[in-house]
């Protein structure tokens, strides 16, 4: 499988930074992984995605040392708060959606083909005529990443994608990446909440100062789950359950 | 009530550009006019300009507020202060050139507020940008344009939240005029720093969707113009020219 | 300070049209722990603003131990009920996190505070001299908090505190507010992350459509399935183990599960 991004010994420094923010940060994505990129506030997991997917130093400034190979044609990033990603201009979430297809110059019919594609992948098709300034933050956080998805980025990135949302709606957010990855497209998330990136993670990577300290499987790396810690503490061996469901697999009476 | 209002008059219906057309006639041909009968008829034609809009109640007031301070400051200066002739109004003496000079200025201020703030409430951004996208101006300016005119409800609603937030944390609204002034900096800040961060963030956010891309949009639903409608804005032109001809001929003569 | 008591008593409050709060009557014992628990829309924000005047009721009554807040303003309010939003980025503003977490004791007019005790309690040492805008957003919540615990207020109000922290960022919040439960002060908390609700709460109340629905001890609450289902939430993480494994003594927080996986008869299966 060819890689669609490629990092090797990348060093990136936001602008005024007197220090690096990645330091030596080499990593492969393909089409279908779901890579989770966990670390502490300030560890450079944000910073990595936006290297990964090419915004960083183009649109944050900065500068980056190293290899960076991006095989994609488009990447998309997803952040936590969702208004803030909005237009502002749009009156419909239609409109909001079809707004990346339209920067295209794609001749109006694909426009509109490519926002209901979008909107039928994540279920809304319901509000496709509601305003975005109505809508509830689980609602808006599913129009942003459709309105992302609407350009068919091959990479897709995802900073803290449910820290605003209710647990109801961020478990519906983190449930669609699985069905996105297998249809092609690579994932790299951010987040702190290993609960339930340890849910979808095919790979996860362990950041601390912008050094790649862990890589592997989720199980080996996502080990701070809370469940984790609760096995941890009470005598289990590594690796750790990361869930319930995997705890029941370790232990009998 | 300042910022778009949505509606179904004939300035909603009409093409933006004529919309903007109207309001910078009025602006420009303000400062043509110099006799206080010339501006006064200028004051109608605002007037009616914000009856074909629907909003004249709605522009009233915040019109009434900004200009009369200055309407006020204009009198003291002028019409108490001005040069002979003087007439007699009462206990007080006026001067007549004054009064000439006051209704002059004042009503110029009068007709341009009136008209921008008509201008803003029956332009919807949206039908803006599509408009400017199907003429074809790059995105970049579009949104710089558009985003100026939404910019000052968005600032309405993070004030109000920031005082709240300072209140909470013991500010004191009111009070001595250098209590208010230090009071300045606690509200000012919060809101300044919170756009300058949001923008950073919506920057981003539309760049991954394309926003900056080098390609012509394209215009889903771009607002219909007519023969008509551009007759129009070039009549407006042609009269703004010649009330500057006109002008400077008398003042020459 | 100790705490204080706060006494909802028949309040009602309507945007426009709308009822926000249909009837309320709550009343929180001085120290004690709630938790503030309900789907979006169900008019907890709401009732947490009347408590510190930002909002004024239709109907009924509030009271701060023997202050009604129908006399008074947000900023008098502030000497008694601390209030942390839920969104950093609307109060931050000062040179520097410790200047702004200075902030309200200055308000206030109080000569100290103990803004470098909790700096260190919330982990902010070592970016104490950056400006907030400089440090991440999950950080920048953190000063916020921190520029509300130094005020020292009998009552603590917070709207979901622990909305995009990390794990560490979570524990210092509940062990601040631990501390602050054993020197008495009245806390409540508007949270969806029920683990951290198992951490700091004695009591639950659930609203729903304006109404209190429920008002139960915690502990009762988080074992309680079919009601934690009905609000679309899962049980936090000590729940589900103490659950799957009938663990004795119904462990809520995670050092009580860890007691009993230990106390209990559960060994690692032969892989």
């Amino acid at each position: 499988m060819t890689a669609l991004v490629t990092l090797e010994g990348v060093t990136f420094t936001y602008p005024g930074a007197d220090r690096p923010a990645l330091v030596d940060v080499s990593l492969e994505l393909a089409a279908g992984d779901v890579l989770v990129v966990t670390g502490e506030s300030g560890a450079g997991a944000s910073t990595l995605l936006l290297v990964a997917t090419g915004l960083a130093p183009r649109v944050v400034g900065g500068r980056l040392t190293g290899a960076r190979r991006i095989e994609a044609r488009r990447c998309g990033v997803v952040f936590a708060r969702p208004w803030t990603q909005l237009t502002g201009l749009c009156p419909t979430v239609r409109d909001e959606i079809a707004f990346g297809p339209a920067s295209q110059g794609l001749p109006r019919e694909a426009v509109l083909a490519a926002a209901e594609r979008a909107m039928e992948r994540l279920h809304i098709a319901h509000l496709a005529g509601r305003e975005p300034a109505q809508l509830s933050g689980g609602e808006l956080q599913r129009v942003v990443v459709a309105a992302v998805l609407a350009v068919e980025p091959e990479v897709l990135g995802l900073d803290d994608p449910a820290a605003e949302l209710d647990p109801e709606a961020a478990d519906a957010l983190y449930d669609l990446l699985p069905a996105i990855a297998a249809a092609g497209t690579a994932i790299v998330v951010a987040t702190p909440d290993l609960e339930r990136a340890a849910r979808v993670a095919t790979r996860a990577v362990a950041l601390e100062a912008g050094r790649i300290v862990a890589r592997g499987a989720p199980a080996d790396v996502l080990g701070g789950t809370e469940v984790a810690g609760i096995a941890r503490a009470a005598g289990c061996p590594p690796p750790f359950p990361l869930d319930v469901p995997a705890l029941l697999r370790r232990v009998s009476r | 009530m300042i910022g778009y209002v949505p509606g179904h008059s004939l300035l909603h219906r009409a093409h933006p550009y004529t919309t903007l057309a109207l309001a910078g006639a009025l602006l420009l041909g303000a400062f043509a006019l110099t006799r206080p009968l010339e501006v006064w008829l200028l004051v109608v034609a605002a007037a009616a300009f914000a009856v074909a809009g629907g909003v004249l109640r709605a522009s009233a007031r915040p019109a009434l507020l900004l200009s009369l301070p200055i309407w006020v400051l204009l009198f003291v200066l002028h019409g108490l202060l001005g040069a002979d002739p003087r007439m007699t109004v009462g206990p007080v003496s006026l001067s007549v050139p004054g009064i000439a000079r006051a209704l002059v200025l004042g009503g110029r201020l009068t007709a341009i507020v009136l008209g921008f703030l008509t201008a803003l409430a029956t332009a919807s951004p949206h039908r803006l940008v599509e408009a400017m996208t199907a003429g074809g101006v790059p995105f970049g300016r579009t949104f710089l344009l558009a985003s100026t005119l939404t910019v000052l409800p968005r600032m309405r609603e993070r004030t109000t939240q920031i005082l709240e937030a300072q209140q909470c944390r013991g500010l004191r609204l009111g009070g001595s005029p250098l209590a208010r002034l230090r009071a300045l900096v606690p509200l000012a800040l919060p809101l300044v720093l919170g756009a300058l961060a949001e923008v950073d963030e919506q920057v981003l956010a539309l760049d991954a969707r394309g926003a900056a891309g080098g390609v012509r949009r394209t215009a889903l639903d771009p607002p219909r113009d007519s023969a008509l409608q551009r007759a129009l804005r070039w009549t407006l032109l042609a009269l703004v020219v010649a009330a500057y001809a006109w002008k400077f001929w008398s003042m020459r003569g | 300070m100790s705490g204080c008591d706060v006494r909802v008593v028949g309040v009602r409050y309507a945007y426009g049209e709308q009822e926000a709060l249909r009837g309320i009557d709550l009343a929180i014992g001085a120290g004690e722990q709630v938790a503030l628990i309900g789907p979006n829309g169900a008019g907890k924000t709401t009732l947490t603003r009347l408590l510190v005047a930002l909002r004024r009721p239709s109907a009924g009554r509030v009271t701060v131990g023997d202050w009604d807040v129908a006399g008074k303003r947000p900023d008098e309010m502030a000497r008694r009920v601390g209030y942390a939003f839920q969104h950093a980025d609307q109060q931050l503003f000062a040179r520097s996190v410790e200047d702004d977490v200075g902030f309200g004791p200055r308000c206030l007019g109080r000569a100290t505070a103990p803004v470098q005790d909790v700096l260190g309690e919330l982990g902010l040492r070592p970016v104490s001299g950056l400006h907030p805008y400089d440090v991440p957003a999950p950080v920048r919540k953190l000063v916020a908090l921190a520029g509300v615990l130094v005020m020292e207020p009998c009552v603590l109000v917070l709207d979901e505190p622990t909305a995009g922290l990390d794990r560490a960022q979570r524990e210092r919040v509940v062990a601040a507010l631990r501390r602050r439960a054993a020197g008495g002060v009245t806390v409540l908390a508007v949270s969806h992350d029920l683990g951290f609700v198992a951490e700091m709460a004695d009591r639950v109340v659930v609203m729903r459509d304006g109404r209190i629905a429920e008002d139960r001890a915690a502990r009762e609450l988080l074992y309680d399935r079919g009601a934690l289902a009905a609000l679309g939430l899962r049980p936090p993480p000590a729940v589900e183990i103490g659950l799957a494994l009938g663990l004795t003594g119904q462990p809520v927080r995670a050092e009580e599960a860890i007691a009993a996986l230990k106390g209990s008869r559960w060994r690692e299966r032969q892989l």
